[in-house]
């Protein structure tokens, strides 16, 4: 078995008397790429919030690579190489697509405000490879072509792999995508799987949040089921399928509610 | 030429006073150009990072009155044994001291609103101003209250001894005013064009996804805050080195709201906006005064402030250099085949039945 690399420790999360995650067990391994799925409300997105340090859990830790996550911040999160994307489509939309590529490559600088403002040979040079990496990302998403147009004027489905690419920018070692196909149609989710699948093939472990079963089941290693906060099943995508507890949660009893 | 466009407006600033001799036109613009600078300086926290400082004015009064003070001395009585007194200091050297203030205090205001945004910046800010005239009012001791700061030295520059510059004129003050203008756009313009700026655009545009990606959100609006402040502070001391007086109306809210107009009627998150605002409206009430009656004047300012509001929501330099594109707009997209065939391979499909 390879290395652990995120693990959740006894996750709970409590809004008010709203219980959105009880008792939450789960971990992934360096390189696989694991689906956190579930009804709507099961506590996935919320599952997300606690990982990257949006809201801090009412109990329980989150490790990742042998370090506590309690009490750091979203970006000191991020700077350990978690990085995620949102359920609904978050950009820089004011900026060119290129634009939004550098600030996602915010990580790969190093530059501070003293050196920047006496314009040293180091911050242009700094400044030369960063827009070699931010075209070497746009490559990859494949929005070459779209470098110079605003991020809020793209087609929907280049919106979605525009956030993938700000994220890879950030260089992750971990990558959290959330409902990252919603609203695409067939043709764009079967590129996009391709694109998920070569993302991993960079070394890059994907923890992924759909609703797209095809999707879930398609690129999955192991897949999470989460219902009411609580984590029912965890398998291969195989074993998910046939999983009684699993079709329960999604059709009912019966299929009473059906 | 985008390159050369501004150095060129500078070359021509610089010949003003060449052609034109009239001592209360440099004296409006000198007025003009110091405001300018601060709003500027407000241009980057509320054009850049996105956060409306509605107290500016505070950081301008702070350079102001720390540059006044440090350059007359003053002493301050604790008790009656112990009197702290502070001798007086050059010029240049008061000046940098109301710029460092002026960035202390912003550097403080950014530390202590790190979570505040929106809304609750605008109050932080607003009640800072109000607070710093209350203590420019009532700390007599230090600012003389409403009797005011007098005497207050112009700038020197120099070597002791061997050569030495007043800018006790108008003309020097020009070309001084000028230079920190100029020297407020380069600082801009290099953080703007950086990794510092892309944190403020990302801050401005998306906060959430900015610490996503691992931008430490807080430090950028704190840095972005303590620069603007420092410049406004450069804007106060070269204000209170110019007059010669200062007293705890510098505070007053209108000069901020000055500062708004000036930002936005330009252009807010554009480098030349606040340049042309500032002009605009530095300038304006001046004339207006020479050709309109008393009652009209503010009524035409007024209705040009909201002309250019209605009209042009995004700014004036926005909107001219978007006119600009859409004239040239027609040689690139002719000169650009691909994106003109992408264009056409994409909605032919459509159009044909």
């Amino acid at each position: 078995m390879t290395k652990v690399v995120l693990e959740a420790r006894n996750i709970a999360v409590r809004f008010g008397g709203l219980i959105a995650i009880v008792d939450m067990n789960f971990s992934v391994h360096e390189g696989e790429i694991v689906g956190l799925i579930g009804p709507n409300g099961a506590g996935k997105t919320t599952a997300f919030n606690v990982i990257t340090g949006y809201l801090s859990p009412t109990a329980g830790s989150i490790v990742y690579r042998g370090r506590d996550l309690a009490g750091l911040r979203s970006n000191q999160i991020a700077g350990l190489g978690v990085v995620r994307t949102f359920q609904k489509t978050s950009l820089f939309g004011a900026c060119s697509v290129f634009d939004n590529i550098l600030i996602g490559l915010h990580r790969c600088g190093a530059r501070n405000a003293w050196e920047i403002l006496l314009d040293l040979p180091r911050v242009r040079a700094e400044e030369a490879r960063l827009r070699v990496l931010a075209a070497d990302v746009l490559d990859f998403i494949g929005l070459s072509a779209r470098r110079s147009e605003l991020a809020s004027t793209l087609p929907y489905g280049e919106q979605r792999l525009l956030e993938v690419a700000i994220a890879l920018a950030a260089e992750p070692s971990l990558l959290l995508l959330d409902e990252p196909v919603a609203g695409m149609n067939p043709s764009e989710t079967a590129s996009f799987m391709e694109l998920v699948k070569r993302i991993r093939q960079r070394g890059i472990t994907i923890l992924l949040v759909e609703h797209d079963m095809r999707m879930v089941m398609g690129v999955s290693y192991r897949v999470v089921v989460l219902n009411h906060g609580r984590i029912i099943a965890e398998g291969t995508p195989a074993e998910i399928q046939r999983n009684p507890e699993v079709i329960e949660a999604y059709l009912g009893r019966g299929a009473a509610r059906a | 030429m985008r390159r050369l466009l501004p150095w060129l407006f500078v070359v021509f600033l610089a010949s003003v006073p060449q052609w034109m001799h009239d001592q209360y036109f440099l004296h409006v613009l000198i007025n003009t150009g110091i405001f300018t600078i601060a709003a500027m300086s407000l241009n980057l926290l509320l054009g850049f990072t996105g956060q409306l400082s509605l107290g500016h004015v505070a950081f301008f009064g702070i350079g102001a009155y720390t540059s006044a003070l440090v350059s007359l001395g003053f002493d301050l009585h604790f008790n009656d044994s112990y009197v702290f007194v502070f001798e007086r200091k050059p010029v240049w050297f008061a000046f940098v001291c109301g710029i460092a203030v002026a960035g202390l205090c912003g550097w403080a205001i950014g530390r202590l609103s790190f979570k505040v945004r929106g809304a609750y910046f605008v109050i932080v800010t607003i009640s800072f101003a109000q607070v710093m005239r209350l203590v420019a009012l009532n700390w007599v001791d230090l600012t003389e209250g409403p009797m005011a700061l007098n005497n207050i030295p112009p700038i020197t520059l120099g070597i002791p001894g061997i050569w030495e510059l007043t800018f006790l004129r108008k003309l020097p003050n020009y070309y001084l005013i000028l230079c920190v203008a100029v020297l407020s756009y380069i600082v801009i313009h290099r953080l703007v064009h950086s990794r510092a700026g892309r944190a403020f655009i990302a801050l401005r545009e998306n906060e959430p996804l900015a610490a996503s990606v691992g931008i430490d959100v807080t430090r950028y609006l704190v840095l972005a805050t303590a620069v603007s402040a420092g410049m406004a502070g450069a804007a106060g001391g070269l204000y209170t080195h110019y007059v010669r007086i200062v007293d705890p109306d510098i505070f007053l809210f209108i000069y901020t709201v000055t500062m708004v107009i000036m930002v936005i009627s330009g252009g807010k998150g554009t480098l030349a906006g606040p340049i042309v605002g500032g002009l605009i409206f530095g300038m304006l009430p001046q004339v207006l005064r020479e050709f309109a009656r008393p009652e009209a004047q503010w009524i035409i300012y007024g209705v040009a402030m909201m002309v250019i509001v209605l009209f042009l929501p995004q700014g004036i330099v926005p909107a001219i250099s978007a006119l600009w594109r859409r004239r040239s707009g027609r040689s690139p997209d002719r000169s650009d085949p691909e994106s003109k065939t992408m264009a056409g391979l994409h909605t032919a499909p459509g159009a044909a039945p």
